[in-house]
């Protein structure tokens, strides 16, 4: 069933480029747009301390063989003490930021526009692309695929007789929607805020939650093996100036 | 292929001189690593755009797409001048990153081409 469809030039004038241009388009304004709206938040100076604490440990962890055992057992001690490390969390305190974090008007408005920024233009072009390019076989795909994509692929078209390759505008849009996030990776540089599939996975990530991540760093710090990468460090350094000097 | 030599004009080595434990310099591991992302996208577009000007179907497109990826990672490894460890951490970088994103945009551009060329 290789028939080959002659479809009408109108139908790729009409509706397939310029679909994909609106997506560009589309894509590129939103970018732009979640810059602008992008709101300066004080953050709250807790966080910021905690924040820098988990990160000055992780500089510790990442680089501790560099330094002799003694002085990497003295840094650890200082942030992971049971009585006043820094990484040390009492009890008591482990929810609040949270609760604090989740009632803050801010943080949540904020939240909000991002989703929307990411949700509301994908809701609208499809729904446009419903209304309009529905109905009618707009794009041939170059490579077979079996009768069960058949319901996804073809939505609009009634008949089943029809080569499965052969899809709706709809399919076409997803398409575009995946592909085109390599093309704005190239436009737009690294930072776009186009790319929905990284984003829907940090959004599980969600909940900067500072005690639980103060446990874990604590946590890594302790199982550090300390592996002294520098052992014969005098002697090299001699070798290297006497074959300058020589 | 100007554009993808000139982002490769910016690799910079990442191992320093302590060979002995390898330690990378993260900014010029991320920027190694974006260079190879953006090699691939760029690749896989134009990849896609000469399988539909072709007229490949089916299996024939994805073995040139992975033709396409396997001249990108020798291109690649043609740069560092085949001393992969002093620019990555390790091989599976510059021969496995981003082939899959690449293969959404590679059957985008075909499809596009594809239909553009053959179908109307």
């Amino acid at each position: 069933m290789a028939e080959d469809l002659v479809l009408d030039t109108a139908i790729r004038d009409w509706v397939l480029i310029p679909l994909s241009v609106v997506m560009v388009l589309i894509g590129v304004l939103r970018y732009f747009v979640s810059k602008l709206i992008r709101s300066d938040q004080i953050p709250d100076i807790k966080i910021v301390k905690e924040g820098q604490v988990i990160i000055r440990a992780r500089y510790l962890r990442a680089a501790a063989n560099f330094i002799p055992a003694k002085s990497f057992r003295v840094r650890r001690h200082y942030y992971s003490n049971e009585e006043n490390g820094l990484l040390h969390v009492p009890k008591g305190q482990a929810q609040n930021p949270q609760a604090q974090m989740f009632s803050d008007p801010n943080m949540a408005m904020d939240m909000m526009k991002k989703n929307l920024s990411m949700i509301i233009p994908q809701t609208l072009t499809f729904a446009w692309v419903n209304f309009f390019f529905s109905g009618f076989v707009a794009a041939k795909i170059p490579f077979p695929l079996t009768q069960r994509f058949r319901a996804m692929l073809q939505n609009g078209i009634d008949l089943s007789t029809v080569d499965v390759s052969y899809v709706s505008s709809r399919s076409w849009y997803f398409l575009n929607l995946f592909g085109l996030r390599g093309l704005f990776s190239l436009i737009l540089g690294e930072d776009n805020a186009t790319d929905d599939a990284q984003r829907m996975m940090q959004m599980g990530g969600f909940g900067f939650d500072p005690t639980r991540s103060l446990g874990a760093e604590k946590d890594g710090l302790d199982i550090v093996q300390h592996d002294w990468a520098l052992p014969k460090f005098e002697q090299r350094a001699a070798a290297v100036l006497k074959k300058l000097v020589s | 292929m100007a554009v993808h030599e000139d982002s490769n004009a910016h690799k910079k080595k990442s191992s320093d001189a302590l060979d002995e434990i390898p330690t990378f310099n993260v900014d010029n591991m991320q920027n190694n690593t974006r260079i190879i992302n953006y090699s691939r996208t760029f690749m896989s577009i134009i990849g896609g755009v000469i399988a539909g000007i072709l007229g490949f179907t089916g299996l024939m497109g994805f073995i040139f797409y992975f033709l396409v990826m396997a001249i990108t990672t020798a291109g690649l490894a043609a740069k560092t001048g085949f001393a992969v460890h002093s620019y990555f951490d390790s091989w599976n970088r510059i021969v496995l990153d981003g082939i899959l994103g690449g293969l959404l945009s590679f059957v985008l551009f075909w499809t596009f081409a594809y239909d553009i060329v053959h179908i109307f």
